[in-house]
């Protein structure tokens, strides 16, 4: 109970009698003189009752006695014999008054408001005591002065200004530009503030997903309307020079093996979008940074000068950007200054310059600036990079290649539309600006249109892109679009055309119309290249259509600039009030303000493009505009009735389309090991944060690393097992010889401390995927038919050793798709499945789900309590020896040899320890590691023991369960596209090969999958698609 | 959250000799009642009073009691009372009987007493009755006067006023 509660309750008691007796006493039967009634006085005067001590005294002194008189309260020895009736009567009287006391008392809680029933409180009657009924208004009087004094020295006033100043325009907008001086805020982010759980990540504020609830809507958004995403946050780094010169600095970074690279002609001509993965210069195949996505502006007749812009994710962009430094020997950083002088307006990053000074400011400034205050700017909105010093440098140049790199991070905004109905929402939404007219032309003018019209060249090329924006309506979905073509166009102000409503875009076209010529051509052939041009590439125009863009809200900003805005009369919530002016609400805006006109650019975006179901699927088009411009896209955008995504969903996007996602399945790249470390802690946190018995004890499930994958150990492991299994290629029933080598082999051993963290790569050779590909397809008809027309190698000892040459140490990027009941979750382990696991799946007769892990026993579990270690573990190990082994069914007990491989460690430490060697040879399929694994944790301090968790160093993970461990899945859920669970994971490439051959030709690719919570193995199929 | 009910009976302790009223204590009339219901009702009957079962408050002057016992159970006490015959005292064992006076209950109108209040407002009357019914035998002027002061005193208004004397002073 608190302190109040009993100090509330000992008032509340303090009222109620108490019981009248005397104390416990030895009865004397001395005679008690003095006392005229024969009742005895109490001793102590005090609070005692003297009812019968004197005549005149009972009335006044209360005649009451109050419970057990414990101190000094004691009674005399004698009690009176007889009674007599004005004692009685005395005695009665005060029984009465101490009830009239406990029952004229009010009842429930001492507060005045709680004295009257419910439904008479009234919200005010704190403050106006006059609402109270007249019997309690006094004690509400009191106790309201009793609070009015202690009132004022206890508030504190935490905020100095009211609600009403701080939402007021100048203020609130000082208050964002403080809040995102720490992470980037995107242009959308106030809308997406209120609608998203947003998250502090790679030093942005983005949405994680919706606060309502629409994961499936959002699905079906994607697979069949549309799906809206702002990937502002992605950065884009922009490099010029000469063609020749930017090739083969740039051909350093790729390779040839892994896909098209920045020379593809497609993308090079600048009608394409391209992606490649990055590596650090020279270091293919080891050292991969990750993938960009890249987009050449297209030439310029009669001039080699060439533009690229590499999208890459900000985590990449860290360590991309100093390689792409060192290719290019662009090491000569331009003060920001020189490199703007070219552009009219104020640059991008000189808008967080007044920040600081305005931050300054006392809280109760006057709330208007006189207009001639110099002093004081007014504050900016901060469009762009909020967090970056304005003096920080945005360009380098090299002397010796003349390429000038430009950090264009949060410079260009790109949205992207994810959906079939993608082009059509496009369509709806924007419309192609239309020519000025030519008083306007006529005149100079600072802004970029009036120029650009002027150009008959460009005029038309504008008409032209007008026409392919026009031909696209006809288009039935996104996806027949050819992949990342690229559609340059200048496009009106899209709030001039905003619905009323929020409306629902629909296609003109229904699958079964015919097509018409142009679209047909549109579809086979893409955008022509000279269509693909943009004024975006411009950085003039971008800054200037940026700076003169017309504001909804009145801006303080526009005061800065007045030197443009003020001849052009323009004033500040422009469009509002030409929308009330308008006679019909909600039709078009007419004439087309000046500055109204955009330059965007559109880049499909393919969908999936591997395995042969739902091809096409999650094909949509990027949207590029210049910085300042996102609201005023977006909103219009979503009146077409689109969804919108988070991160969350981009990562359902790429999982449904069987795409990596960058960081999460990149565990070879340094953005992926550090997502990896980040994750495991954030997983370790969550999971400490449950009671510890409602944790999940893992060690027990035979998981070893729930939160992480040891990626390292695993494709050490797997080396360990084929190098002294080198006769499994040959015997194609080898299975269970390998199975029984590789329970024993791989055992635990310390790692070496020398390893290098990304000992391992991913492959990501195309035509070792394409073959494996192969390989890993069932060789039934279909299949088989495949394999015979590409002429690939078929699956042997000699192919697959080859294979393993040439990528050692290597993961397989695979995707996994569950055949029967079963949702992969993260970090579910890829096993293989045992000889007779296949047979059994191929009885007709039974419906097998898949084999069953035994409960492995935790022998942790008393070193985490903390009592004694040395005893009791003695006899868990031998206790855990017998334990382990029920799957001796499975595995030949092949009587071990003490010399197949003398070198390996375990071998020595089997021979060392005659007690281990005779278990082993006993049950040789996984003793050793839960033979070393207790004598190697006794080094792990219990301290840092977690209940469920295997300690550091881990025992041997490929052997750890009764099924050999190939990998782990990185992402997994249930697929609604697919229908059934579906994962996406890595597998060791040597342990993949290996299983492929050793299986039955028609059972090829089933692996088992077992989630690290669970007991049971899930039949899986592998895809692996190239 | 679920409301503990409970109800109190109000009793008068009876002792045959009146110099041991004196030695009534919460305690020992606590036990004497669990035992009666223990031997009455078994340990049936026991267990149901054990819980929220409590004398609250003994007068050993009046003798007056109350006993607090659990809604669901306090027939069992009741119907136990009259076979309270003694209370032991110091290993003494003090033959007495229990009156009941005022019992809770449910649905009975003016006797219901859902809680303690309505068991004191019901003595209180009581009490001033009893006091009025004993000025007519007084048998001496000075415990008639010493009866009326009484009467006097327990009256509300003499409460009211003698709260306002003590304020004052």
């Amino acid at each position: 109970m608190s302190g109040s509660k009993q100090r509330m309750r000992e008032k509340k008691l303090s009222k109620q009698p108490a019981s009248v007796q005397y104390t416990s006493s030895p009865f004397s039967s001395s005679q008690s003189g003095g006392s005229w009634n024969g009742m005895e006085t109490p001793k102590s005067g005090h609070s005692s009752s003297s009812y019968g001590a004197s005549p005149g005294g009972p009335s006044d002194r209360g005649g009451w006695v109050r419970g057990h008189q414990k101190d000094g309260g004691a009674y005399e020895e004698e009690l009176p014999k007889f009674i007599t009736a004005a004692a009685f009567a005395v005695a009665r009287a005060s029984e009465v008054q101490a009830m009239l006391k406990a029952v004229t008392k009010e009842t429930g809680s001492c507060h005045v408001s709680g004295a009257i029933p419910n439904h008479m409180r009234r919200r005010a009657m704190s403050h106006n005591t006059k609402r109270l009924p007249c019997r309690l208004r006094e004690v509400a009087t009191r106790m309201r002065e009793k609070g009015l004094k202690a009132g004022p020295k206890k508030k504190e006033q935490p905020k100095s200004k009211s609600r009403k100043a701080r939402r007021r325009h100048g203020n609130l907008l000082l208050e964002f530009n403080r809040r995102q001086r720490k992470n980037v805020w995107l242009e959308t982010h106030i809308w997406h503030a209120k609608r998203f759980h947003m998250l502090k990540k790679w030093g942005y504020c983005l949405g994680d997903r919706p606060t309502a609830k629409c994961y499936r809507a959002c699905y079906r958004a994607m697979s069949h309307h549309c799906l809206l995403q702002d990937l502002s946050y992605y950065c884009c780094i922009e490099l010029q020079g000469d063609e020749d010169k930017l090739l083969a600095c740039l051909s350093q970074l790729t390779s040839k093996d892994t896909g098209p690279t920045f020379a593809a002609v497609l993308a090079l001509s600048g009608r394409t979008q391209g992606s490649a993965t990055v590596y650090r210069a020279g270091q293919y195949p080891s050292q991969p940074l990750g993938p960009v996505t890249f987009l050449w502006r297209p030439r310029t007749p009669g001039s080699s000068h060439r533009q690229l812009w590499i999208w890459a994710h900000p985590t990449l962009k860290q360590n991309l950007f100093p390689e792409l430094q060192s290719v290019c020997q662009c090491r000569e950083p331009v003060i920001p200054a020189v490199a703007l002088v070219v552009t009219p307006a104020e640059p991008g990053p000189s808008a967080s310059k007044p920040g600081p000074r305005q931050a300054k400011k006392s809280p109760g400034a006057k709330r208007k600036r006189s207009a001639g205050d110099g002093e004081a700017p007014p504050e900016k909105k901060i469009v762009g990079d909020g967090t970056r010093p304005p003096s920080a440098p945005v360009t380098w140049t090299s002397a010796s290649t003349g390429i000038v790199i430009n950090d264009l991070t949060m410079e260009v905004v790109r949205y992207r539309l994810i959906g079939p109905q993608s082009h059509t929402v496009l369509t709806e939404a924007l419309e192609a600006a239309t020519d000025c007219d030519a008083l306007s032309q006529a005149q100079a003018s600072p802004l970029w249109w009036p120029q650009h019209c002027k150009d008959q060249a460009q005029m038309t090329l504008h008409r032209q892109q007008a026409e392919v924006f026009q031909t696209l309506k006809g288009v039935c979905s996104t996806g027949e679009v050819p992949p990342g073509t690229v559609l340059g166009l200048n496009v009106e102000d899209p709030r001039l055309a905003l619905p009323q409503k929020r409306t629902q875009a629909l296609s003109v076209v229904s699958a079964d119309q015919d097509i018409d010529e142009t679209t047909r051509e549109l579809m086979l052939r893409g955008v022509p290249e000279h269509c693909c041009q943009s004024s975006l590439w411009d950085r003039f125009v971008r800054d200037n259509v940026t700076d003169n863009k017309l504001s909804e809200q009145p801006t303080c900003g526009w005061v800065q600039s007045r030197r443009h805005r003020i001849s052009q009369c323009v004033t500040p919530q422009e469009i509002n009030r030409r929308k009330r002016e308008v006679l019909v609400p909600g039709s078009r805006l007419r004439p087309t303000p000046p500055q109204s006109r955009v330059p965007v650019l559109m880049v499909q975006q393919p969908g999936k493009q591997v395995g042969q179901e739902m091809s096409g699927w999650g094909a949509g088009w990027d949207l590029l505009l210049p910085k300042g411009w996102g609201m005023a896209f977006w909103v219009p955008l979503v009146y077409r009735g689109v969804r919108i995504g988070g991160l969350k969903m981009s990562l359902k996007h790429s999982q449904n389309k069987g795409a990596p996602y960058f960081p999460h399945d990149f565990p070879d790249c340094p953005a992926g090991i550090c997502f990896q470390g980040e994750q495991e802690a954030e997983l370790l946190n969550k999971f400490k944060r449950r009671p510890p018995a409602k944790r999940t004890n893992y060690i027990k499930h035979g998981c070893l690393a729930p939160f992480r994958c040891p990626w390292q150990q695993l494709v050490e492991e797997w080396e360990l097992i084929t190098s002294e299994a080198p006769e499994v290629g040959s015997s194609s029933g080898g299975d269970e010889e390998r199975r029984g080598q590789s329970g024993v082999d791989p055992g635990w051993r310390p790692r070496p401390a020398t390893v290098v963290q990304s000992g391992f790569s991913v492959l990501r050779n195309r035509k070792s995927l394409k073959l494996l590909s192969n390989w890993c397809r069932p060789t039934t008809a279909k299949g088989q038919r495949s394999l015979r027309a590409r002429d690939q190698a078929p699956l042997d000892a000699a192919s697959g050793a080859a294979l393993l040459a040439a990528h050692v140490r290597a993961l397989a990027w695979v995707r996994l798709s569950l055949l029967s009941k079963g949702r992969p979750e993260l970090h579910a382990q890829v096993c293989v499945a045992t000889q007779e696991d296949l047979q059994r799946l191929g009885d007709k007769k039974e419906a097998y789900s898949g084999p069953l892990e035994h409960p492995h026993k935790d022998r942790f579990k008393n070193m985490v309590k903390g009592d004694k270690k040395g005893g009791k573990k003695g006899g868990k190990k031998g206790g855990k020896k017998a334990s382990p082994v029920p799957k001796s069914s499975t595995t030949l007990p092949t009587p071990e040899a003490p010399d197949p491989h003398p070198d390996s460690p375990l071998a020595l430490a089997a021979c060392s320890l005659p007690a281990a060697a005779g278990q082993t040879s006993a049950s040789p399929s996984c003793l050793p590691a839960p033979a070393e694994g207790p004598s190697s944790s006794s080094a792990a301090s219990p301290a840092n023991l977690v209940l469920g968790l295997w300690p550091e160093p881990l025992p041997s993970v490929t052997a750890h369960c009764s099924r050999v461990t190939l990998g782990w899945v990185t992402q997994g859920d249930f697929s609604l596209s697919a229908g059934c669970g579906e994962a996406l994971g890595l597998v060791s490439l040597e342990g993949l090969v290996h299983t492929l051959m050793a299986q039955p030709a028609e059972r090829r690719g089933l692996v088992l999958l077992r989630n690290p919570s669970a007991l049971h193995y899930r039949w899986a199929k592998i895809n692996l698609e190239a | 959250m679920v409301r503990v009910k409970s109800r109190y009976l109000l009793c008068e302790i009876n002792i045959s000799v009146p110099s041991n009223r004196l030695l009534l204590e919460d305690k020992p009339i606590f036990s004497a009642v669990k035992d009666a219901v223990a031997s009455m009702h078994g340990d049936y009957g026991a267990a149901q009073c054990s819980i929220g079962f409590s004398v609250k408050y003994v007068n050993a002057l009046t003798g007056i009691m109350l006993i607090r016992c659990p809604k669901s159970s306090y027939r069992l006490i009741w119907s136990a009372l009259p076979f309270v015959t003694s209370v032991e005292h110091k290993g003494r064992k003090i033959p007495f009987f229990l009156n009941c006076l005022h019992v809770g209950v449910a649905g009975g109108g003016e006797l219901h007493s859902g809680t303690i209040r309505t068991c004191q407002k019901f003595l209180v009357r009581y009490n001033t009755q009893q006091l009025h019914r004993m000025l007519p035998q007084c048998k001496t002027t000075d415990e008639k006067t010493h009866v009326r002061r009484a009467i006097l005193s327990s009256s509300t208004k003499m409460l009211k006023g003698k709260e306002h004397k003590e304020e004052r002073d």
